[in-house]
């Protein structure tokens, strides 16, 4: 066991059960709608608000000193924040300065507003995909959630990564290979996304995970690090380029098979990759494409009873309601008679009068459809193997080992029962 | 995982057909693959995995190989043929088969216009290519020389339906296999394959990625030692699971979590009573492995006894790293565990499963009284244990231990606390997420996989945010009953994810989507959060103060009045406030349509 006795200290990776300052967690505000904080008691950057730091959004304003301590997951009301005169750090500047004698020590106990909430949830590679600050393009969950599972990231493995990014398959893997002694060695030749990683990394708890180089693979390579990796995925615009340092000696397992992907938008990129990878004695070359879709479920309402009701189908629910309709109006021509016509804002009082004992949750067809933004092509993602590397020395040396009997094996479970026998015999207590 | 090829474990072998077939690699056994030929499992053992083998011989009586190692550049011949690719290819009017053109659109090479492909060409028969393979000891290249040679109009093809004719053919004949390592994704496609789909609920390998990656499982850290590394208290690592897929869903968490293949037990994930145990039957110079080596058989019965506390207390004893499995049936299905060293009927104590996989029953679990393994046996005295034959005394202990064991697994899964939940079952899924959600912390990621999305739509909608609304306003509504079969303000982030994979042909001058693959279902996750609500009512903002403002005033602005005047409009929030203003809008929509002005 290598490193498995310490416990990561990354939000990602291991979460206490109250939530403690200076960690990441996102408030939670809707699915589309998860805003990243790091958590901050001191309001370092000074802000000037008087409750400290504060994260404001439109479902109101939450004061970090009402996030620090509650466990995870807790529904956080928002509370009244002077947002208007204070805050908006430059522009008040000025001010905070002048108040600065009166009021810097003293934080104000927040005032709990009267509506607006928020769920305080910790941070996982997939909510951190959604809400991460976008530099470049990311890889998305079902793509990487197949990545690595098909390069088998688990528990151990060491995995190489390039580029970097924005670091969203970063955390992905980081989350993949946390344990026995996995690590991500990861690359970026861009120097600001490269810095803004290692900061956010290390925001994130997880620098001790990841190793991250300030680099050109293309041109210098994966060396450097003191782990052999076993696992590769490249999401570079030129990956044949990158994968002549992939070696032995050198950045790979010598005593692992190795696994990569790369991942490339193009069907040329896959041709010139896949060529180049055959060349190189990869082997088990495999293309393809994930398509995912997300699904929007609702309950779709269609009859006479919801005229005037918004985001349903007013239209006749069958043909009996067709049919009743038109025979009134009808009737109404044959006989003339008009003191019985119903008129539109009756019918609608009406409606509204009755939807209040109705139960609108539960009626109506309940539906599925693909959500509106449907990805149809992210990229192609091309997989091989390098076996492990053996020699003829290693051919030989395993031509003349003692393969264990299979008669001794047996022997093992009888002398298990043996020696239950003879405990028994025995006379134990416990 | 091991690297190398272990005597006595499973592997798979892929066959030219890329079918996977899993075979026990005993010691000492011929395995026979019909007409690809037989070779025996010592030249095997030892050896690195993904590496592709031709039967070259019959195996022989003195245990030499007859086996190939193929190196990767022969592979690659096979599908790629005439690698000297003309400038240009125009797919031709059946999609498939290609006409070769130059650059001013002249046909330069012949098509397959007028070739029949109704085997009339062929001008071997069956027989004789039956005789053909007898005859054969060249691992199938000279049968299909032979038949390339015989195929009448053979130069009337191009190179490329040249290359795929030779790979087609190839498929059938080669004597070769790869040796591929046992694990989920290989099991996944073993079943999927092999016509067994229902046994694992026709779980596809990319399906089977979204949910253990939607799971958020993973490795927790050891927590032997968590007081003195200074860290606050972190919730140790369990899982719950419901498998109904014959153990494909704890494989897979448990890969995730690095308790599948069998490795050096960690004794920071057991419990301080065991760990105890451990530490003396160590001292006393005894632990399995001393067991296995049959020393023991000279120790005293001190000793034996000692052994014999490790191995049960070990049982299902991990406190962190853990699976706890709910299961319908008074005993779960893992059959497929078999394949990764685990056989639940006999299970190896020096699997990680061993101590970190659980199982409890619904019953267990929510009517612990009503089941007989939770039943205090009857304590005996030492003078009736004085008494007692020795077989009666260790039958008394036996289940003595069991009733701890059941007792204690029943009182920590009642306890919750679970770090996430994962479910492939054919149960409604309302009525698990009622059962299991409460055992969550807050912040837990809950995954459903269902191979129809019906059940899904169902689950998701009884979390929609009409539902919530309607339960809010509604008097003590009690959970479950028809209109609320979960408490649905207990989930957020609730959503619903398909995946597909697409696999491609990729070869010169021939590359396209393959032309077939598995229909069947398609294959559906459900993901959700787990929080806690706030107590007492609370509103999202902008809702009821929406309702009692005048109509005129409408949704850009903000719901409460008080803080309308104040709120700022920097640049730096205009983003947010975008996106949170159709969120006032629609919730205000939602309070009319279902509260009704
Ligand atoms: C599409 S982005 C990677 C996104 C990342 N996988 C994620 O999920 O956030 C490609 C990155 O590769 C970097 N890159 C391109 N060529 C590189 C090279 N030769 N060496 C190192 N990094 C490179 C680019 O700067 C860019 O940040």
């Amino acid at each position: 066991m290598t490193t498995s006795s310490a416990i990561s200290r990354s939000p990602f990776l291991n979460y206490t059960k109250t939530i403690e300052d200076e960690n990441l967690a996102l408030l939670y505000l809707r699915r589309d709608i998860q805003i990243p904080i790091i958590l901050n008691a001191q309001d370092r950057d000074d802000e000037g608000y008087h409750e400290g730091k504060v994260a404001n959004t439109r479902f109101g304003s939450f004061p970090h000193s009402t996030l620090i301590g509650v466990r995870w997951g807790s529904q956080i009301r928002a509370s009244t924040v002077d947002t208007g005169s204070r805050g908006r750090g430059k522009r008040n500047q000025k001010r905070k300065l002048e108040d600065e004698a009166q009021d810097s020590d003293v934080t104000k106990v927040p005032v709990r507003a009267d509506s607006g909430f928020a769920h305080l949830i910790p941070p996982t590679p997939e909510n951190w995909t959604t809400s991460l600050p976008h530099r470049t393009q990311v890889v998305y969950t079902h793509d990487s959630s197949y990545i690595l599972q098909r390069l088998r990231a688990r528990p151990g493995t060491i995995i190489i990564e390039a580029g970097a990014g924005s670091g969203s398959f970063t955390h992905a893997a980081c989350r993949a290979v946390y344990g026995h002694g996995g690590k991500v060695l990861s690359f970026e030749f861009h120097q600001p996304r490269y810095e803004k990683l290692q900061a956010e990394l290390q925001a994130h708890k997880l620098d001790d995970l990841v190793e991250l180089r300030h680099r050109d693979v293309c041109q210098d390579g994966f060396e450097g690090s003191d782990h052999k990796a076993n696992a590769v995925f490249l999401d570079l615009p030129a990956p044949w380029l990158a994968l002549k340092h992939l070696t032995r000696p050198g950045p790979l397992a010598r005593d692992k098979a190795v696994r990569i992907c790369t991942f490339s938008p193009c069907i040329e990129q896959v041709q010139r990759t896949v060529g180049d990878m055959r060349n190189l004695g990869w082997v088990d070359i495999e293309m393809v494409e994930i398509t995912a879709r997300r699904f929007e479920v609702r309950r779709d309402r269609v009859g006479h009873q919801e005229e005037g009701l918004k985001g349903v189908n007013s239209n006749a629910a069958s043909v009996d309601e067709a049919v009743s309709r038109l025979a009134e109006i009808q009737k109404r021509m044959i006989h003339g008679d008009d003191e019985e016509r119903v008129t539109k804002q009756c019918r609608l009082a009406k409606i509204k009068e009755a939807q209040t004992g109705r139960k609108l949750h539960i009626e109506g067809y309940l539906t599925h459809r693909s959500e509106i933004e449907a990805k149809l092509h992210t990229s192609y993602l091309v997989f091989a193997i390098l076996p492990m590397e053996w020699s003829e020395d290693d051919e030989v040396k395993a031509q003349n080992q003692v393969i264990p009997d299979p008669k001794k094996e047996k022997g093992k479970k009888q002398i298990r029962r043996e020696l239950r026998a003879k405990d028994e015999a025995n006379g134990n207590a416990e | 995982m091991d690297e190398l090829i272990r005597s006595g474990s499973y592997v798979a072998l892929q066959l030219p057909s890329e079918l996977l077939k899993v075979v026990e690699i005993q010691p000492n056994i011929t395995i026979s693959l019909g007409k690809f030929g037989a070779f025996q499992t010592n030249n095997l053992i030892g050896r690195p995995f993904h590496v592709t083998y031709e039967i070259v011989d019959k195996p022989s009586r003195d245990g030499g190989s007859n086996l190939r190692p193929v190196p990767a550049a022969e592979l690659h011949e096979l599908g790629i043929g005439d690698t000297t690719t003309p400038d240009e290819a125009v797919i031709g009017n059946d999609g498939v088969d290609f006409e070769v053109v130059d650059t001013e659109g002249k046909v330069v090479m012949r098509t397959n216009q007028f070739i029949n492909e109704d085997g009339a060409n062929q001008i071997l028969t069956l027989e004789d290519i039956e005789a053909l393979k007898k005859a054969d000891n060249s691992a199938g290249k000279d049968v299909i020389a032979k038949i390339l040679e015989s195929h009448t109009s053979l130069d009337k093809k191009t190179a490329f339906s040249l290359a795929k004719y030779t790979l087609r053919k190839s498929r059938k004949y080669m004597k070769r296999f790869t040796v591929l390592p046992i694990d989920v994704p290989v099991i996944v496609k073993w079943v999927m394959d092999g016509k067994d789909a229902p046994r694992i609920m026709e779980m596809r390998e990319e399906t089977l990625s979204l949910v253990t990656s939607w799971s958020n499982v993973h490795w927790g850290g050891a927590h032997g030692n968590e007081s003195c590394n200074g860290l606050g208290q972190t919730d140790h690592n369990r899982w719950l699971v419901v498998d109904e897929i014959s153990g494909l869903l704890v494989a897979a968490m448990a890969e995730q979590m690095g308790i599948l293949h069998s490795r050096p037990r960690d004794s920071m994930s057991l419990s301080e009573d065991v760990l105890r145990n451990v530490a003396a039957t160590e001292i006393n110079g005894i632990s399995e492995s001393h067991e296995e080596s049959g020393r023991t058989k000279e120790s005293d019965p001190i000793r034996i006894q000692q052994a014999r506390i490790h191995r049960q207390e070990l049982f299902m004893s991990g406190t962190t790293n853990t699976i706890t499995l709910v299961h319908q049936n008074a005993q779960p299905n893992l059959s497929l565990l078999t394949y990764f060293g685990y056989n639940t009927s006999d299970p190896d104590m020096n699997h990680p499963l061993y101590t970190n996989l659980k199982e409890i029953s619904f019953l267990q679990l929510l009517h612990p009284e009503e089941d007989y393994g939770y039943l205090e046996p009857a304590e005996s005295t030492p003078e009736q244990l004085k008494e007692m034959k020795s077989r009666q005394k260790s039958a008394y202990y036996r289940k003595r231990r069991r009733w701890q064991r059941t007792k204690a697994i029943v009182e920590e899964t009642r306890a919750g606390g679970f770090a996430g939940l994962a479910v492939a079952s054919a149960m409604t899924p309302a009525s698990i997420l009622h059962t299991l959600v409460p055992l969550l912390r807050g912040g837990a990621q809950i995954v459903v996989y269902s191979p129809t999305v019906e059940p899904l739509t169902e689950i998701v909608d009884c979390y929609s945010k009409a539902r919530r609304s309607a339960f809010a306003l509604a008097e003590n509504p009690v959970v479950p009953c028809e209109e609320y079969p979960v408490d649905p303000r207990l989930l957020i982030g609730v959503s619903l994810h398909t995946a597909r994979s697409r696999p491609w042909q990729v070869l010169p001058g021939r590359t396209h989507p393959k032309m077939s693959g598995r229909g069947g279902s398609e294959g559906y996750v459900f993901v959700g959060t787990k929080v806690y609500p706030a107590e007492g009512t609370i509103e999202a903002r902008g809702f009821r103060k929406r309702r009692k403002l005048d109509v005129s005033t409408n949704g850009t602005q903000h719901g409460s009045p008080a803080l309308q005047s104040e709120l700022p409009h920097t640049e730096s929030q205009s983003e947010v406030d975008m996106e949170v203003d159709k969120e006032v809008v629609s919730l205000i929509d939602n309070a009319q349509s279902t509260v009704g002005d």
